[in-house]
């Protein structure tokens, strides 16, 4: 039987790995992070069949100890600040967890268990200021926020273990994925969520930013199965994961409001409080490598995805209404 | 309008002092951790959404670990109080991960000081130390002249917050105080620690949804009052003409046992027939007796508990009754006993 040890099991990625890793018969350990409140909403389903272990990516023996008590086969290094807006209050502390969490992890493995096979989890965020569209694994990162920053520290210092210490080091580079365990504050569930709020009568309206906003969006599930193939391959390495095809949110928003029969305009505002500075270029990615070496291409289409979203977010705000 | 900043809102003592606060006319700012899951759970019912109403409560991302976000935090809230709850506060998870403990709940206390000494905002200061400051007490009961004998990386780290609270009020006259509480329980307490561990596991229990409950050491003894009572104390703490350092204790105290006998005892189960020991459960260094004795802030402050201990047990037990009552016949409630309520919608320094 294998070992994992996730990081960040409590948030959507997390939880979809677990998923997928205890129905390969791992074993699943889970480094948790303290927090008073219990946070195991998205993994209650399973919590029973996962160990978990206390600990920081700011707490260097912690990951030490975590690595000992699991002994593991395979780290999944999933955790991280990841909502851009709390990078940009709190900067000191993403770069802490986000950047230098990595090195730490790095370090943890190379000094306890150097065979351990390592998935970071990096993003297009890194190619936020680039120039070629599609972008691939030899895109130069030119990341331009506290997040995309230093999500390319994580991905440089993990490409550094693996030439210089020989790690089994791969880094994922996924473009926006999204479920029904999508947090509320990012965008595509805040849209599923404000669908289901309104059919079922609790909003009149839907206030979003800029319509015409173009991503990449593809289905976590999917992308779970990706960082796991890769650490099934014979040597480390860097895979973009993708859809290759983009959507507006107007496409996003009609396809939510469809699923229930209500038309989106009369519904949704645009706040232009909401803009963001546009993108140069369109980030999308080229998964063809993935394809190729991993045999992996998405499975859930993006008109499913959504409608996969709004129906789980009726079903909770259903519940939550009786 | 007074405005008050409080770290660690998200938690027992934030919760209730944030109800407290707000009854009192305040402006209440919190600053709360990110996280991808809720953790907002305790003051959803406080929270209204500030595109529908011109609330009192308002959240803002920051961290403790991050100076960058105090200062700017302060500098924009320009509070008249803050109230330094936020910690990582539980004593045995502290021995796992004693280096973010000390960053959190021994730094993050300097950083807060700083961040007011540096953007020069007027701003009284409470800090919450605690009664495992005294650890391995010296003395029974235990006052404000007690020596500390802190006993785990928890109690070490509050024990610089505590000392670093005090070289602020002295080095720079600032109105900082430390109130040193005993503990203090609630409904609302983490299900993690003894107490509500325990009440959590009665109403399970009577329900059938569990048969043994696991604990550590039944001999400490604990000096346990009512969260609510506590934050009166704290915000008198900081109503006084000159900041000073409270103990807040009830004066009583009991053992783990004690508190399981009437637990138990209360819907008339034996707690023999339910409770082992498990040794993961044990710290490695124990504290064996807090006694508090309060009666400079019952003289000062003309604070005084309300609730006894029975009482405390009996509202936990009552509580996670309902709760798990709920869960049991469906009445549509989720997993953790609360409707999920509006998302706060977060300010951005």
């Amino acid at each position: 039987m294998k070992t994992a040890l996730i990081t960040g099991i409590t948030g959507q990625d997390g939880s979809y790995l677990a998923e997928f890793l205890l129905e390969k018969e791992y074993r699943v350990y889970g480094l948790i992070r303290r927090n008073n409140t219990i946070n195991f909403e998205r993994i209650a389903h399973i919590q029973n069949r996962i160990e978990f272990i206390q600990g920081d990516l700011l707490d260097q023996n912690s990951l030490v100890e975590a690595l000992k008590i699991s002994n593991p086969d395979e780290v999944y290094n999933l955790a991280g600040t990841s909502f851009i807006p709390a990078c940009f209050d709190q900067p000191i502390l993403a770069a802490e967890s986000t950047a230098i969490g990595v090195t730490r992890l790095l370090e943890a493995i190379w000094t306890t268990k150097p065979d351990t096979k390592f998935y970071q989890s990096s993003s297009s965020e890194m190619f936020r200021g680039a120039i070629e569209v599609p972008q691939n694994e030899n895109t130069p990162l030119s990341p331009q926020n506290h997040y995309g920053i230093a999500k390319a520290y994580a991905h440089w210092v993990t490409l550094f273990y693996r030439q210089n210490y020989n790690l089994f080091a791969a880094s994922g580079i996924c473009y926006n994925h999204e479920s029904p365990h999508r947090g509320i504050e990012f965008l595509p569930r805040k849209v599923s969520d404000g669908v289901a709020k309104i059919k079922l009568g609790e909003a009149k309206h839907l206030t979003l930013g800029n319509l015409e906003a173009r991503r990449d969006w593809g289905f976590a599930g999917d992308y779970v199965k990706a960082m796991w193939l890769m650490l099934q391959q014979d040597r480390p390495d860097t895979f973009i994961i993708a859809t290759g095809l983009v959507h507006s949110v107007r496409d996003l928003v009609e396809i939510a409001f469809n699923y229930v029969g209500l038309d989106y305009r009369d519904y949704v505002i645009s706040d232009p409080k909401y803009f963001r500075p546009d993108n140069k270029i369109l980030l999308v990615g080229d998964y063809s490598k993935a394809y190729n070496i991993l045999g992996w291409k998405p499975e859930v289409t993006f008109p499913k995805l959504i409608e996969m979203m709004v129906k789980a977010d009726l079903e909770r705000n259903g519940k939550a209404q009786t | 309008m007074k405005r008050a900043l409080i770290t660690g809102i998200t938690g027992q003592d934030g919760s209730y002092l944030a109800e407290l606060l707000i009854d009192k006319g305040y402006e209440v700012y919190g600053i709360i951790r990110r996280s991808s899951s809720f953790n907002t759970a305790r003051i959803d019912h406080l929270y209204q959404d500030p595109h529908e109403w011109g609330v009192r409560l308002k959240l803002i991302y920051g961290d403790l670990n991050d100076s960058s976000s105090l200062n700017k935090i302060i500098q924009k809230v320009q509070p008249d109080e803050i109230y330094n709850l936020g910690a990582q506060s539980h004593v045995r998870v502290s021995f796992d991960i004693p280096e973010y403990t000390a960053e959190v709940t021994g730094l993050g206390t300097v950083r807060l000081l700083e961040a007011i000494r540096e953007t020069g905002v007027k701003t009284k200061f409470y800090q919450a130390s605690s009664s495992e400051l005294f650890g391995k007490a010296k003395e029974i009961p235990q006052n404000e002249n007690t020596p500390f004998y802190p006993r785990s990386p928890y109690a070490a780290a509050k024990a610089y917050a505590y000392y670093i609270t005090v070289n602020y009020r002295e080095a720079y006259n600032f109105f900082a105080c430390n109130g040193i509480l005993f503990n203090h329980e609630s409904p609302r307490r983490g299900e993690t620690f003894v107490t509500r561990k325990i009440t959590k596991a009665v109403a399970r229990i009577k329900y059938g949804l569990q048969d043994k409950l696991y604990l550590g050491n039944l001999e400490a003894k604990r000096d346990w009052g009512y969260a609510r009572d506590y934050v009166g104390a704290m915000w008198l703490t900081l109503q006084q003409e000159e900041p000073d350092d409270y103990v807040i204790a009830t004066g009583e105290s009991h053992t783990v046992r004690e508190f399981l006998e009437e637990a138990f005892g209360y819907l008339d189960m034996d707690w023999n027939d339910f409770v082992e020991i498990d040794p993961k459960y044990l710290r490695p260094t124990e504290v064996d007796l807090l006694l508090g004795d309060s009666s400079k802030a019952r003289k000062k402050l003309r604070w005084e508990p309300k609730v006894t201990f029975k009482e405390l047990v009996k509202m936990m037990v009552d509580h996670d009754l309902e709760e798990m009552g709920k869960q049991v016949f469906g009445t549509g409630t989720p997993a953790n006993g609360r409707r999920e309520k509006k998302i706060p919608i977060l300010q951005t320094v």
